[in-house]
């Protein structure tokens, strides 16, 4: 029997991009995993606690945390942001609860981010994988600086076959996302966002890969905005093999 | 209504001239930060933890290291004033300047002062008050506020300062930087000269021996505190560090991440008044608190760690679009700290209701923790910030989360269903519905521009099966169908970062850092010392000098200079073109020389003259800085400067122009014996 792997998909990615949750599934289960997904999972709480109402936070926390309890194993996050709001903010939000401080402690100890995941705690580099295109990778805010996770996707998108891999100038810029501070602040995104797709341009690749599905989306709304033809990609889908025109 | 922050932010967006400045001020300063970070001593990231530990143990033991500090400051000899809000701070340094009859103070670079709003008080009084920091200067002329903790005139172009300079001094208009450096340089010189006091800000207090640090590149901060009688030293009461070897450690963060300098070109470390010989007699220190000690143990403590070294403007994406002018409270008001940590500081300096609101302008990047020599969680406290964690007045309720309201209600929303799995799938398939229904073709929406998100970005048609209806498709596909045969393989190593070895012969080294500072290094043996003195004071048609004493110079020097028609004066004289001193040590790593003062040296012949020619014996070169602190530390000198090659200035455009206030050239001769 393989190892079972609980997913957290993420609520944008439910909602917004089965189609990546469905290849998060498929490259774990080419690795060798059992993967189950917890029907009860909803959001982690981090829009509500990067706004700053903590008390609309705790109880989706303790909501992921109680759906999560039920099950075994490692939790697999296809975000870097999500993962950190688990390993990092959730103890925080409940510093010195006595009973919910130990349990969103224990629960972080089980959370991985997808390719911090594959590379750190299975050891896998090479998922088989095959992209015949050019790609450039952009470094999630959270997931470079509050994880430290930038190796791994870097290992995993050079061994990806046919794929030429060229670097993202200025790549651990924001992308102008923060979540909430993208509808608060619509200006000042707008001109991080304008930035990052000059970068893009510069970098000459057609796809951007990200690790973080609220880059992805910012990114992508930008550059169909303004008419380019450059696409970010979740790390999953080329992982995966997906098909592009 | 369009509050006042929002319209600062859309003006900073339009001007394309700011733009410019802000993105070649990000440019310079992060590139300089990271590559002088390679220079440190040891790894960076092991530095800047035990800074944070130094400023951690200094903040949370603050009463204890307060206490110490003020005593030996005392003993040394400052008359030392507490303030505990903006206004004391203000009648303590009118009522200083007024028992002084004083008509005008020179004022070198102070935040707290900003603070505080001294300048305007001061002027109400009739007192005259002149900033001589070259950026802060031309802020003053401007009747702006500095943009920039570290640079304050980051706004402008050197086509705007030659126009101001044109305007208030009647040169000929010009974009040459050193023409408008060189005006400055003449214009402050008199201010100098004539001030009956300085006015200066501190970087650091040291507890252990009661001294104040300044550091400066132009020269500035060195002349205010040397050459009026009267010196007033501002100081926030967390600037303090417990010892020596702390204040070193500061010393190799806090120059390399303001300026990307291994040390700034003077750092002066004061101990007491004069009693003889050059240098200010009376010597104040104003101690500010304005709600510093209510930051103490409450969530935002850390705050207080911060050792203003502007690095995390410089790495700020937003801080990056706006400048510092746009950082504004709701009812418009200024802040003199802006950027990330004066998003923190302002909400809990001056007030949640006021500035609270510019913790919620951060796209939360971290850029600005990754940039902080002392490792301040940023972040984290600008998440505080927006929940209303921050220090309460007493008698008040705390403060609420300050999330604008639609935004609250969506959320209020949100936390509702994402806590009801059921009804999430409903909102889920619903939007999914709304979606097809508002654009059956296409794949991406255009949101009304009052989203926030419409007005620049398309949005992403909710899937009209999410996730959790696909899994049901796939959850039963076995294992073994989709499996590769996948060789695993062991996790590559990072590559070790290799510190560059350090260079074994020292005067070497201290030569190469010192030509790479744009001093001239004159090898030289005891016996031909004063004829190659000699030989370059003719080459540059100089017949008169400030030296020191000549018990304190290599036996003869002086002698043969004046038998050979050299003028030899001990006091300061505004004509003098050159200055001859020694050194008591020297520093290589940062090609430094240490110069500590007294009767027999006087402080103004390394400061006023154009060219300054230093004697430094190679046995005296230290490789590191903590030794050299530790040297000087033993003669206990009123006064020890430590000079890191020309005067230098980047406050117009960011171009470094050599001699501002200080000299523009160094001349070290090294003497090496057999």
């Amino acid at each position: 029997m393989p190892e079972t792997v609980q997913l957290f998909v993420t609520c944008i990615i439910d909602t917004l991009y089965p189609e990546i949750g469905k290849a998060v599934v498929q490259v774990l289960r080419r690795v060798g995993k059992k993967v189950e997904f917890p029907p009860d999972q909803t959001c982690c709480g981090q829009p509500a606690f990067n706004a700053g109402l903590r008390n609309q936070a705790r109880p989706i926390a303790i909501h992921t945390i109680q759906t999560f309890e039920k099950t075994h194993g490692d939790i697999v996050i296809p975000s870097g942001s999500c993962a950190s709001m688990i390993r990092h903010h959730y103890p925080e939000l409940f510093e010195n609860d006595p009973v919910w401080e130990e349990r969103a402690q224990a629960f972080a100890g089980r959370v991985y981010e997808f390719s911090e995941y594959l590379v750190d705690r299975l050891g896998i580099e090479d998922v088989g994988a095959r992209f015949p295109h050019k790609i450039t990778y952009h470094s999630s805010c959270h997931l470079l600086r509050e994880l430290g996770v930038d190796r791994q996707p870097r290992t995993l998108l050079t061994q990806v076959r046919e794929a030429e891999f060229v670097e993202l100038p200025y790549t651990a810029d924001c992308c102008g996302f923060g979540g909430v501070f993208s509808v608060e602040h619509p200006e000042i995104s707008a001109a991080m966002l304008e930035r990052k797709i000059n970068c893009i341009e510069e970098s000459g690749a057609p796809y951007v890969v990200t690790c973080d599905a609220g880059c992805m989306t910012n990114i992508n709304g930008g550059l169909l905005r303004h008419g380019k033809t450059q696409r970010a990609l979740h790390i999953a889908e080329i992982l995966a093999g997906i098909e592009v025109p | 209504m369009v509050s006042p922050f929002r319209q600062k932010i859309r003006l900073a967006l339009k001007n394309a001239t700011l733009q410019i400045a802000l993105d070649n001020n990000a440019e310079r300063r992060n590139t300089a930060r990271r590559t002088v970070y390679k220079s440190l001593p040891a790894d960076l990231q092991t530095m800047r933890r035990q800074a944070h530990a130094v400023r951690k143990d200094v903040i949370e033991h603050l009463d204890h290291y307060l206490a110490a500090f003020i005593e030996n400051a005392q003993r040394n000899g400052w008359i030392v004033h507490r303030a505990s809000t903006a206004q004391q701070a203000v009648d303590t340094i009118l009522e200083i300047a007024q028992s002084h009859q004083a008509q005008r103070i020179a004022k070198s670079k102070s935040m707290v002062s900003e603070e505080i709003e001294l300048n305007s008080a001061l002027e109400k009084a009739g007192i005259e008050v002149v900033e001589t920091d070259l950026g802060e200067y031309i802020v003053q002329l401007r009747r702006e506020h500095p943009a920039h903790i570290i640079t304050p005139a980051v706004h402008l172009t050197r086509q705007q300062v030659g126009e101001l300079f044109h305007e208030k001094f009647g040169i000929p208009l010009t974009e040459d930087v050193p023409i408008m450096t060189e005006t400055a340089r003449q214009v402050l010189r008199q201010i100098f000269l004539t001030a009956d006091i300085g006015l200066s800000g501190v970087n650091f207090g040291v507890a252990e021996n009661g001294i104040i640090c300044i550091v400066t590149n132009e020269g500035n901060g060195r002349m205010v505190t040397t050459l009026p009688a009267v010196h007033i030293a501002l100081m926030g009461i967390e600037r303090i560090v417990p010892t020596l070897d702390d204040l070193a450690l500061m010393l190799y963060l806090l120059p390399r991440s303001a300026t990307g300098q291994k040390l700034s070109v003077y750092t002066s470390l004061i101990r007491s008044p004069s009693q003889e010989g050059d240098g200010c007699r009376e010597r104040h220190l104003v101690l500010l608190d304005n709600g510093r000690s209510a930051l103490r143990g409450s969530p935002l403590e850390e705050a207080l760690y911060c050792i203003r070294c502007g690095a995390c403007f410089n790495a700020c994406p937003v801080f990056r679009e706006l400048g510092g002018h746009s950082y504004v409270g709701t009812s418009g008001r200024h802040t003199p700290y802006g950027g990330p940590i004066g998003s923190v500081i302002s909400a809990a300096l001056f007030g949640y209701e006021e500035f609270g609101h510019l913790a919620r302008a951060s796209s939360l990047c971290g850029a600005c923790r990754e940039a902080c020599p002392v490792d301040i969680d940023l972040p984290k406290l600008l998440l505080r910030v927006r929940a209303g964690n921050t220090p309460v007045p007493k008698r008040q309720p705390p403060p609420k989360a300050n999330a604008p309201t639609p935004l609250k209600w969506g959320l209020y929303f949100f936390s509702y269903i994402a806590t009801r799995p059921a009804l999430f799938h409903l909102a889920q398939r619903l939007a999914g519905i709304g979606g097809w229904i508002v654009s059956p073709s296409k794949k991406w929406l255009r949101l009304p521009s009052f989203s926030g998100w419409g007005a620049s970005k398309d949005f992403p048609r909710p899937a009209n099966k999410p996730f959790r209806e696909v899994w049901r498709e796939i959850q039963d596909l076995p294992p073994a169908q989709m499996q590769l045969a996948i060789p695993g393989s062991a996790p590559r190593s990072s590559p070790q970062l290799t510190k560059a070895p350090q260079p074994q012969d020292l005067a070497e080294w201290f030569e190469k850092e010192l030509l790479a500072l744009g001093g001239q290094f004159l090898p030289c043996t005891s016996t031909d010392l004063a004829q190659k003195v000699l030989a370059f004071l003719k080459e540059n048609h100089i017949a008169a000098i400030q030296t020191w004493s000549e018990e304190v110079l290599p036996e003869g020097l002086l002698a043969f200079l004046e038998q050979n028609g050299i003028q030899i004066a001990l006091q300061s004289n505004p004509d003098l073109r050159a200055g001859l001193t020694g050194a008591e040590c020297a520093i290589a790593e940062s090609a430094t020389l240490v110069i500590p003062s007294n009767s027999r040296r006087p402080l103004t012949a390394s400061l006023l003259p154009e060219i300054h020619l230093a004697i430094l014996n190679k046995s005296a070169i230290l490789p590191r800085l903590p030794e050299a602190l530790q040297r000087q530390e033993k003669l206990k000198a009123p006064f020890t400067v430590l000079i890191s090659g020309p005067s230098r200035t980047a406050d117009i455009e960011m171009t470094l122009t050599i001699g501002v206030h200080g000299p523009k050239r160094v001349i070290v001769f090294c003497i090496i014996d057999a």
